[in-house]
């Protein structure tokens, strides 16, 4: 058919089900060891950094990006990819914002969730679609996705207001907003939230035949199509999967105001995070706890790199920082698993 | 049967495609396919960006002036903000034909040279709100100078740190800008950080980026403060940036102990304004300027403004001084609990 | 197909605005496409192996920033300025390449750390400064056209003829079909795949130098922030043009062809409607409509 059955059948070595585990399972101690030594460099220069006040700004930092990895890794684990979430998130964001916001249509809180809900997992369903119909490759689809949801977003946020006056949407209405700088039981409800989608995400690929199946559709489409999976519906399902997180994740937001400038170069924080947490590009292999830790990892960077105090200048280099723990973090792996897997050098 | 349905995919892409163009082309204003003529200038007005408010209503007061003087005016920018895009724009509207061209400059570096080109072929090119070389343009509309925004976002803030007096200001204080890389910001934090040496009791401790994404600017914010006991002010130099660092300080329950100011439009502030997370927002009146700015260009077009003349005659705001080749708007506004309410943009 | 939906575009163009294709327009505005035209012949090759290369933008920074510090900050003569910056594109490349194909990550992983890395050491290394004030001949080698075109499309032209010929009719080029269509069996049929995959990556990030150092003449500006977003274009122009993003198909004068769609596309859209939010949208959904038509076509023709 493809290259993309070419490209899984090399790979569908026999090591799928419990060597799978154990090399998952290294890269999880890997990242966990880069983590451990992060955090205890920047403690002895800043005892703050493990302040309890610290470690739940971090964790809430990394609510965002965690919840909508949860989707894309079961994207990338069925062999496609999803870049359009950066752009899905700012139209989804600015969507709530007209729907909910006093200045604008002021819909009750709960029937502007369910319809951004409803929207991101309808965009979730095109890609699928696009992706599994149509047979587009699916960086194509969410390439195209990404650039017009940019553009529809622009238009929304331009739009003359429904009140005639000019600004940007800037009173999002606290119901809205409990789920993001709420409480419940003392603790942040937007880390109950991704409490939730992780927990769920993880009972999903463990003990679920449909878990089963995004693994078995990842690591041999052929073989499982001929045991007589869909291919089709497990795909679609992991694209509507994820345009749905990316609406829960519009929801947890942290903000007051609404602007067109979010969610840039989200897509890309979000695939880095998901590889750096041991998702195989190549579809078939990934844990959430691989993934949790690469969001917290590639999260963590910015507040660590702020409470080491390095002045005015240092900001210039976060983003050759973060370029190169990604080449270390593969650069590891790869020297890693040299010993097990000999057929790995290409793709 | 390859070959049938290869025709029937391009007809049907090309009917597309001129459905598109034809069933557009009628909502959207005609502007382009007019000829120049004497009579309705063409003037196209370049926002460094397109789509933020600050833009947008300089926009409207632009739409009012053309609509009164009979200017054809095209609005349109860069929605990314990219300097490399508007000098395409420049280009593309120069063989449009333009009458005057207006340019706010998010990077004078790649943008001169367009303009000069442009010049040369005969358009008459003027900057507004943000200028470049003196030799690319005719006229810069100004409302202030890098300079005078720079002062003035010290000047504020060391007074809201100072509790009303700017000599009281003690601790550090840290920027909140856009992206590393971007022209303007760099120009206003490096008059900030010049301004900064009359208050030696004030530290720049940290410039941290938003990337132009509000959750960013309130997550580096969020961690400045924690990091920085002694934090006591930031500038945040952006229009994503600055409700975004507001955000961060009402949740970190430190109203009235960090202060935080920016330039921004006073609607999108309002709220923070009159809870008391921020005392006081810099700008200037942004519709007048885009009025101003259509008036001047109207005027140039039409052969009523030359160099050398030393007053402007801008329909409702009145004559305005010109000191050389730069037009005044006016002064900086400072708002704050008690004048905010007075302006609706 | 692709060329009949361009003169579909160019007659509702013509129509809807005359002098948009007047061919003083067209020259006028054929500065725009140089950029995206020259960093699209190394990709085709890079996705007909089934690669990708997320990197060209940030490599374009980079090189710029190499150029401007050298020359304006430095102090440097400008022909050792170039003559580094082309190296540091190479270098970049080259390192793009090694990853690939001795520590054997995927493309798509490699190139998105670079990504990140060489604009982040552009950003760092620049301390976001802005070099401008390069010398006239400098800038007339950028500016100047000779006989309609600029310097950088005649170097396109024989580029894109070299390309052509090298893809279309030498053995490398069919090692190149090879790698993308079936690549363990390419090795094992003695081809010399990495040797291929250095080449093309390399050839990426030297394209990426002399666009960058073009913009530095057209513009006379160098800076970290040059070739932001450009990747995505890039890739759009090469896929628009027909090349499979699995690997193994794929011409030049598709990629041709795709470049100035997407062009006249986005020219078209901000001359017409002078709304710059239109253009992500209708370049968007012409990738996905073309991409889809072609697919759907395949199919047809696979079953008949």
């Amino acid at each position: 058919m493809d290259a993309t059955s070419t490209i899984s059948m090399e790979l569908a070595t026999p090591t799928f089900s419990q060597r799978l585990w154990q090399l998952a399972a290294r890269r999880e101690y890997g990242i966990a060891i880069v983590l451990a030594i992060i955090i205890a460099g920047v403690t002895t220069k800043n005892h703050d950094f493990l302040s309890g006040e610290n470690v739940r700004d971090i964790l809430i930092h990394c609510t965002q990006p965690l919840i909508v990895s949860c989707g894309v890794m079961l994207v990338i684990v069925t062999g496609e990819i999803d870049i359009s979430v950066g752009s899905a998130l700012a139209l989804l964001t600015a969507v709530l914002g007209w729907l909910a916001s006093p200045t604008h249509y002021h819909w009750p809180a709960w029937a502007a969730i369910l319809a951004t809900l409803a929207l991101g997992a309808i965009l979730g369903l095109i890609n699928g679609l696009l992706v599994t119909l149509v047979r587009i490759p699916s960086i194509i689809v969410t390439l195209g996705m990404l650039t017009m949801l940019r553009g529809l977003t622009v238009i929304l946020m331009s739009h003359p207001r429904p009140d005639g006056r000019a600004g940007d949407i800037t009173d999002m209405p606290y119901s809205v907003r409990f789920f993001g700088i709420g409480k419940i039981l003392g603790i942040s409800t937007s880390l109950w939230i991704t409490a939730i989608v992780v927990v769920f995400t993880a009972l999903l690929i463990t003990f679920t035949p449909l878990g089963r199946r995004i693994y078995a559709v990842g690591s041999n489409p052929h073989a499982a199509r001929l045991s007589g999976l869909s291919v089709t519906r497990v795909k679609i399902f992991t694209f509507m999967f994820t345009g749905f997180l990316v609406g829960v994740a519009t929801i947890v937001t942290q903000l007051a105001t609404v602007t067109s400038g979010l969610g840039q170069g989200f897509e890309l924080l979000v695939v880095t995070c998901v590889v750096v947490g041991g998702v195989s590009i190549s579809g078939g292999v990934g844990t959430m706890i691989g993934v949790v830790l690469g969001v917290i990892l590639i999260q963590i960077q910015s507040t660590v790199l702020i409470f080491l105090k390095l002045g005015t200048n240092a900001a210039n280099w976060n983003q050759a920082i973060q370029g190169a723990l990604i080449l270390i973090a593969v650069l590891i792996d790869q020297v890693a698993s040299r010993g097990e897997k000999r057929i790995g050098g290409g793709h | 049967m390859v070959r049938i349905g290869h025709w029937i995919g391009s007809v049907a892409l090309a009917a597309v495609i001129a459905l598109s163009g034809c069933s557009k082309s009628e909502s959207t204003h005609e502007s382009a396919s007019q000829p120049a003529s004497a009579i309705k200038p063409t003037v196209y007005l370049l926002p460094k960006k397109k789509g933020v408010p600050y833009f947008e209503t300089c926009a409207k007061g632009a739409r009012e002036a053309a609509d009164k003087l009979g200017v054809d005016l095209t609005y349109d920018g860069p929605t990314s903000g990219s300097a490399d895009e508007a000098a395409k724009m420049i280009e593309q509207w120069t063989l449009q034909g333009a009458d005057v061209i207006a340019v706010s400059a998010s990077d004078p570096a790649p943008l001169a040279p367009v303009m000069k080109s442009a010049r040369s072929k005969g358009v008459h090119v003027i900057t507004w709100d943000s200028d470049t070389p003196a030799d690319s343009r005719e006229f810069f509309v100004c409302q202030a100078s890098a300079e005078q925004i720079g002062n003035a976002l010290c000047d504020t803030l060391a007074k809201d740190i100072g509790g009303g007096n700017a000599d009281n200001a003690d601790g550090e204080v840290a920027i909140v800008t856009a992206q590393m890389t971007a022209a303007n910001q760099n120009e206003w934090i490096k008059y900030i950080k010049a301004r900064l040496e009359k208050y030696p009791k004030l530290k720049l401790v940290d410039i941290q980026p938003s990337n132009d994404d509000q959750t960013k600017a309130q997550q580096v914010t969020q961690d400045m403060l924690k990091a920085h006991a002694n934090l006591k002010g930031v500038f945040a130099i952006s229009s994503q940036a600055f409700p975004g660092a507001a955000e961060a300080i009402k949740q970190a329950g430190k109203v009235g102990q960090v202060q935080v100011t920016g330039l921004s439009t006073p609607n999108d502030m309002k709220k923070y304004v009159h809870d008391g997370t921020v005392k006081s927002v810099v700008l200037w009146n942004t519709v007048d300027l885009g009025y101003l700015t259509t008036c001047v260009a109207d005027a140039l077009a039409k052969g009523t403004l030359k160099k050398g003349a030393t007053t402007f005659n801008a329909g409702r705001l009145g004559e305005k001084k010109i000191d050389g080749d730069v037009i005044l708007l006016g002064d900086i506004i400072v708002f704050n609990k008690d004048n905010i309410d007075q302006f609706d943009f | 197909m692709l060329l009949l939906v361009l003169i579909a575009l160019m007659l509702t163009a013509g129509h809807l605005e005359p002098k948009f294709v007047s061919s003083r327009s067209q020259e006028g505005l054929l500065s725009h496409v140089w950029d995206l035209a020259m960093l699209a012949l190394p990709m085709t090759f890079i996705i007909i192996t089934g690669g990708i290369d997320l990197s060209v933008g940030s490599m374009m920074a980079l090189t710029s920033v190499t150029l401007g510090k050298l020359y304006i900050a430095g102090h440097h003569p400008l022909w050792l300025a170039i003559l580094a910056a082309l190296c540091v594109g190479i270098a970049c490349g080259l390192l793009n390449a090694i990853f690939i194909t001795k520590v054997g990550v995927h493309p798509l992983i490699v190139t998105l750390a670079t990504y990140s890395a060489y604009r982040g050491l552009a950003e760092g290394i620049s301390l976001p400064e802005i070099y401008s004030g390069f010398p006239d001949w400098f800038r007339s080698l950028g500016q100047n056209t000779y006989g309609s075109l600029q310097l950088i499309g005649w170097l396109f032209i024989i580029a894109a003829v070299f390309c052509a010929i090298v893809l279309a009719k030498t053995p490398f080029g069919r090692s190149i079909y090879a790698i993308g269509f079936n690549e363990t069996a390419a090795r094992f049929s003695g081809l010399k795949v990495n040797r291929a995959k250095v080449i093309i990556y390399t050839l990426s990030g030297l394209a990426a130098a002399i666009v960058s150092i073009n913009y530095s003449g057209l513009r006379d500006n160098a800076q970290a922030n040059v070739g932001l977003n450009m990747e995505l274009d890039v890739i759009t122009a090469v896929v628009l043009g027909g090349t499979s993003i699995f690997g193994g198909r794929g011409r030049i004068l598709g990629t041709i062809l795709g470049v100035a769609l997407i062009h006249e596309t986005r020219e078209f859209v901000g001359w017409h409607y002078h709304r710059n939010e239109y253009v992500p949208l209708v370049v968007g959904a012409l990738l996905i409509v073309a991409v889809a038509a072609n697919a759907l076509l395949m199919r047809r023709s696979s079953r008949t």
